[in-house]
């Protein structure tokens, strides 16, 4: 693993400092040494597939559970000397959001806005226009979807005005315009200092809203850094290509340099691994010797490819984090691609 | 875990102290308390039912109420809660200053309370109503006496 | 949603730098802050609600179906005078309900409050703000507590109504001595506040039930049926230096008021009891509840 750069941005102490982290259940190990850095006003991605540890470090941040080794530190406080007030400025959910059933959405955050202290009853009806619940906010949480449960949760944690936002898969259960509309929320409260940690396990959503990332696999960090330096070390993405003869084509690929690509069915399209120069060269000969492009689609981005790269063939999950991440049909082909 | 041990012990407590004494022990019910608390509930309520009758009502210190209580028969142990108590209630009638006894059947429970039931003489304490001022039915307190004693 | 575009709640911007906090930070009164979120909680409950009004109305109709029957429940202390003196009722409903009513009331909320966050999946949201466990603890217990005292009250002050009814009259005490009706009023009411102790113990008893267990049916049912198995263990003779350690003896501690000379040795005792199982529930709820893992795997 890396060690995470400093960012420009930080002027003091990093929000989040975990150290050597490690938790054990019975004989499973869900965190095993688990360095973490994160500086104030940058949304930091905790990616991983299913099981990584990325609820248990989550957790041991809120301290709903408490690590077996290592230290952690909030604002640079350590839970045994702040006490209760370890949380003052986190706000946020770990899993799916909760609530009282028999409460109306407006209800709930008026109970937690008094278990804060109640000083915020304002920024209750405030809330619950601005995650776009509107008159649901009067309906009782019993009838809520998951989407409108994690709206919820977020106006849960915006009702502590947090300086660090810890969303646990946020997105789950909202639809597209939601989605468009966290991620566009997420990066203006980075803009007003706040620090975010999103946890997920879809490459694509943290590729459009985080600055930095940590990959968790089976409990380990496997890599943190920035978006920028992840982008650096990232193969190259993967095509589908379709052609007039594709036998002809794989041939003309064969010949090119930094071009790597092969067909998985008789039927289906070629997958093709390419810099963006290499496969305009590619295209460009493919016309030359007579194929024509019938189709060219991007099938996995550079950091999908990279995120791939460093939680398959390691032994944990199999096919779970391909199968949620995949979103053209292709995905397991996908995976004969050569790795360079 | 911690939660199973004052809890358990004090079960475990409970059962054995039940065990030992089974039901042999009293509890504190014994004739004397019973007899004392009979006998001033009965003259208090005598005193009650003269007035509901329209009679004069008597002097209570002259009255001399005495009570003489026995659960089931004398060779029984004689404590104990159940329904198996009886109590002769002796007093002087006012005037010729003759000794009546009224006899009551006793419920007594383990709490130290007890339901006394009339069982004659019938125009004492035999009927749950009594003729009073103007030929009007009224309640007869010494129909069911009511009463409570201390457990030591 | 209007995330992207609406007005933001202020946040870091206007903050110092310094890890000043930003909300609920302060640590004393922390447990009433928890005390009346769990009040609120309650109040938006059916349940809660149901109880209060069955107690506020029960006496009533305990009134109401001996006047139009004009049966006497002789078979109870102050039954036989039910229609003799107003006093009776609230004695009658209290006799009738101390045992096992108040228990049952009491657990409603007292064995539900702690393992409702279990089964509701809430106790990430509750422990997530700024609360210790130890606020959480004590807010939940104060607030378990003041639904039972409200539960004796309005069940207790409903049958003082009811009894204001033929409330001039004169009540028989259990020496057979005639009690004023003025007396006999302030009788009733102390008998009613001598039920305030034990029903705290199975306060206790439930809190201990929901936070060991995790389950509400545990927590409601099990005070219940104590309740219902002690009542019948206690009508067997045994040493007095074990009934009166019974978790439902102090009950029963009122009588002595109604008696001439009066005792009032069982209410001191009573208050004993009480406090020994409400401090031995509530610590081993604690000793529970501080070290438990929140949603571990």
């Amino acid at each position: 693993m890396r060690s995470p750069e400093p960012s420009p941005a930080a002027g003091g102490r990093p929000v989040v400092e975990a150290a050597g982290v490690t938790k054990w259940y019975g004989e499973t190990t869900a965190l095993d040494r688990v360095d973490l850095v994160i500086d104030a006003g940058t949304v930091h991605g905790l990616l991983g597939p299913n099981g990584a540890g990325k609820t248990t470090l989550l957790s041991a941040l809120f301290g709903l559970v408490l690590p077996d080794e290592g230290e952690l530190r909030l604002f640079g406080r350590t839970r045994a000397t702040a006490g209760a007030a370890w949380l003052d400025g986190v706000g946020g959910f770990v899993e799916a959001p909760r609530f009282y059933p028999y409460l109306s959405g407006r209800a709930n955050l008026e109970v937690l806005s008094a278990l804060d202290g109640g000083d915020a009853p304002s920024l209750v009806d405030h809330l619950v226009d601005l995650v776009g619940l509107g008159s649901d906010g009067d309906r009782k949480v019993r009838g809520y979807s998951l989407g409108m449960r994690q709206r919820l949760g977020l106006a849960a944690a915006l009702l502590r005005r947090p300086r660090l936002l810890i969303l646990d898969e946020p997105t789950n259960g909202m639809d597209p315009a939601g989605i468009r509309d966290l991620t566009a929320a997420l990066r203006r409260l980075a803009e007003d200092g706040v620090t975010v940690i999103l946890s997920s396990h879809d490459m694509h959503q943290v590729e459009a809203v985080c600055d930095a990332v940590t990959v968790l696999h089976r409990g380990t960090t496997v890599w943190s850094g920035s978006l920028d330096a992840m982008r650096g070390e990232a193969p190259d993405p993967v095509w589908q290509l379709r052609t007039s003869d594709d036998a002809a084509a794989l041939a003309v690929a064969g010949r090119r340099a930094g071009v790597d690509a092969l067909r998985h069915d008789q039927d289906g399209p070629l997958a093709v691994m390419a810099g963006q120069a290499a496969l305009d060269d590619l295209v460009v000969e493919l016309g030359r010797a007579g194929v024509a492009v019938r189709a060219l689609v991007l099938d996995t981005t550079p950091l999908q490819s990279f995120f791939f790269h460093l939680t398959e063939g390691r032994g944990a999950d199999p096919g779970a984090a391909p199968a949620a991440a995949t979103g053209t049909g292709l995905g397991p082909r996908r995976r004969a691609v050569p790795s360079r | 875990m911690a939660a199973r041990r004052p809890l358990a012990a004090l079960a475990v407590a409970a059962l054995a102290g039940l065990g030992a004494t089974g039901c042999s022990s009293g509890g504190g019910i014994t004739a004397a308390p019973i007899e004392a608390s009979i006998s001033h509930a009965f003259t208090n309520l005598y005193l009650l039912q003269q007035k509901d009758m329209g009679n004069p009502v008597p002097d209570p210190a002259g009255l001399h109420t005495r009570a003489t209580c026995l659960k089931g028969t004398p060779a029984d142990p004689q404590s104990g809660a159940g329904a198996d108590w009886t109590c002769d209630v002796t007093f002087l009638v006012a005037g010729p200053a003759t000794p009546v006894t009224a006899i009551y059947n006793l419920t007594v429970q383990t709490t130290g309370c007890y339901a006394a039931d009339g069982d004659g003489p019938a125009p004492l304490n035999g009927s749950r109503t009594v003729t009073g001022p103007g030929y009007r039915q009224v309640h007869n307190p010494l129909w069911l006496i009511d009463g409570c004693f201390a457990l030591r | 949603m209007t995330l992207a575009s609406g007005a933001w709640p202020t946040f870091a911007a206007d903050r110092p730098a310094d890890d000043r906090p930003a909300a609920g930070g302060r640590q004393r009164g922390g447990s009433a802050v928890v005390w009346r979120a769990e009040m609120t909680k309650m109040a938006g409950q059916w349940r809660v609600r149901a109880a209060a009004l069955a107690c506020a109305v029960a006496p009533f109709a305990v009134l109401m179906a001996f006047n139009v029957q004009g049966a006497t429940p002789s078979d109870t202390l102050f039954g036989q005078w039910i229609h003799t003196s107003g006093w009776a009722v609230p004695m009658v409903v209290l006799l009738w309900s101390g045992q096992w009513l108040l228990p049952a009331l009491t657990a409603i909320v007292a064995g539900d409050i702690f393992s409702a966050e279990d089964h509701l999946g809430t106790w990430k949201t509750v422990l997530t703000r700024s609360r210790s466990r130890g606020q959480v603890f004590t807010g939940k217990l104060l607030a378990a507590a003041s639904f039972a005292v409200v539960m004796v009250v309005i069940v207790g002050g409903a049958s003082m109504l009811a009894g204001l009814a033929g409330g001039s009259r004169p009540l028989v005490g259990l020496t057979g001595q005639t009690v004023p009706a003025g007396h006999a009023a302030w009788l009733a009411a102390l008998s009613w506040s001598t039920q305030l102790p034990p029903i705290l113990a199975f306060t206790g008893l439930a809190v201990l039930l929901s936070v060991w267990t995790r389950n509400s049916v545990v927590g409601i049912g099990a005070p219940v049926l104590l309740g219902l198995v002690l009542q019948l263990v206690s009508m067997v003779d045994m040493p007095l230096a074990l009934r009166h350690w019974l978790i439902n003896t102090p009950f029963g501690a009122w009588i002595g008021l109604w008696t001439q000379p009066r005792f009032v040795g069982p209410v001191g005792q009573g208050a004993a009891t009480s406090g020994l199982w409400l401090a031995v529930t509530v610590a081993a709820a604690w000793a529970v509840f501080r070290r438990r893992a929140i949603g571990a795997a």
